[in-house]
């Protein structure tokens, strides 16, 4: 579920590094290009698994290229339809009325009320998951 | 039948009460139901009021195409001040139709474009966009349902808290939730009357999904600091309502309070002995009494034009 087309935070950190290659590309890029650019620390069939897993992910596309494969990222897809998602809501000025979003707007003193109970979820009472609770409240703060 | 024709414009205002009630005191499932119920009738009740009245008011323009029959004495007697609000009705009515057709068509416009621009992704479930602008929301039909969410808002969420997002917005698409809240509004737009049941089911929704994903996931707490966290690192979207004048919390700290309690009951109906259940059926009462006043007084109206034709 949390899999996106851009991995973070040291999951699949060689999906990202042959991702962040194929994006440095031109255009299609093979195989062999990828791990020539990725300077030779991994093999080809490493290079090829991962892509496969990619494409699996939907985060690449293939296209036949001779008798190998031209990889494309579908990142580039991904900011697209980022950028035409942020204009569709951009103009609608009342979408809140046809999307439930995840949440709305807050003003001051429901932020003040929010932290506060948050601020009491991590609090002692709930000992199971004592590092979640001082995460949310560090993560709102910056 | 005197000024009893007007009622079913202004009875909507008894449903306030209910609405508050039930927001507060009934499982959100059941208060989406019965707010859109009771918004969808009586927003129903005042549109065909209107019109009733309006044909009235057309009857005195000269060379109206309607039956001569309907501004007949007797018809016009039925109504009380016919001749200011048979005129009033017209204009009354068209901005209604115009408001609703409006909104519809915004409605699917929104959808389409926003299936338009995930077209190019790969047909999962989940859409994830790489934006900064941290949301997520369910985009129901098309081809398919979706729930749209950016790489900003799940970076700042945990495991288990995006479990709880996506439980969020798939139990808005299962539970066909804009489909309440499109009515609502409609009603809404109908009779400005029926606006808090509005605010309220759009309230009830929301509290819906999240129970709904609290029993799925089986982790209240992941959904409360789910919500909790992405209202705080949305915070500079701007609040369509004067929240700020209120002395009642906005919904978000409501929902996250809501859930970091215990889960609602979901079939228990309130019992007659506490103030509170005195008054919850109090308000189900009078609101039943109006909705019926409200069906009774145009159905009234119906036969005497039919009488009159």
């Amino acid at each position: 579920m949390a899999d996106h087309p851009r991995p973070r935070r040291g999951q699949g950190e060689l999906e990202a590094l042959v991702l962040s290659a194929l994006g440095e590309a031109d255009g299609p890029a093979t195989a062999g290009w990828v791990q020539e650019r990725l300077g030779g620390g991994l093999a080809y069939t490493t290079v090829i698994t991962i892509l496969t897993r990619l494409l699996d992910k939907g985060a690449v596309t293939r296209e036949r290229a001779g008798r190998s494969f031209a990889w494309t990222p579908a990142a580039d897809q991904a900011g697209l339809a980022a950028r035409k998602m942020r204009k569709v809501l951009d103009a609608e000025s009342d979408r809140e009325a046809v999307l439930a979003s995840f949440v709305t707007g807050l003003d001051a003193d429901d932020e003040r009320l929010l932290r506060d109970l948050l601020g009491h979820a991590g609090a002692p009472g709930d000992g199971s998951r004592p590092g979640s609770g001082g995460g949310s409240r560090g993560e709102g703060e910056d | 039948m005197g000024v009893f024709v007007f009622l079913p414009l202004v009875l909507p205002l008894t449903a306030w009460p209910v609405a508050r009630l039930a927001e507060q005191h009934l499982h959100p499932r059941a208060a989406t139901r019965l707010l859109t119920a009771v918004a969808a009738v009586m927003a129903l009740c005042s549109t065909v009021c209107l019109a009733l009245v309006m044909v009235v008011g057309t009857a005195q323009l000269p060379g109206n195409p309607l039956p001569d029959g309907w501004s007949d004495p007797e018809v016009r007697a039925a109504v009380p001040y016919d001749e200011v609000a048979g005129k009033a009705a017209i204009p009354a009515l068209c901005a209604v139709l115009m408001a609703c057709g409006r909104a519809l068509w915004r409605h699917g416009r929104v959808r389409r474009r926003a299936h338009g621009a995930l077209a190019g992704l790969p047909g999962t479930s989940v859409a994830v966009l790489p934006d900064d602008i941290p949301y997520a929301y369910a985009l129901p039909g098309g081809r398919r349902d979706r729930v749209v969410v950016t790489t900003a808002l799940l970076d700042r969420l945990e495991p288990a808290e995006r479990r709880a997002l996506f439980a969020h917005e798939r139990a808005h698409l299962a539970g066909r939730h804009h489909r309440f809240l499109l009515a609502v509004r409609l009603a809404a737009l109908a009779n400005p009357f029926l606006r808090p049941l509005r605010t309220a089911v759009a309230y009830t929704a929301e509290r819906w999904a999240d129970e709904e994903a609290a029993r799925v996931t089986g982790n209240r707490r992941a959904v409360a600091t789910a919500i909790g966290k992405a209202a705080l690192v949305s915070r500079g979207t701007p609040l369509a309502t004067l929240a700020g004048l209120a002395a009642v919390p906005g919904p978000v700290p409501r929902r996250v309070a809501a859930l970091l309690g215990p889960a609602p009951a979901a079939r228990r109906r309130p019992s007659l002995f506490t103030s509170v259940g005195l008054a919850a059926w109090a308000a189900a009462a009078g609101t039943a009494a109006s909705v019926m006043s409200s069906a009774n007084a145009t159905v009234t109206m119906f036969l005497i034009f039919r009488a009159a034709f």
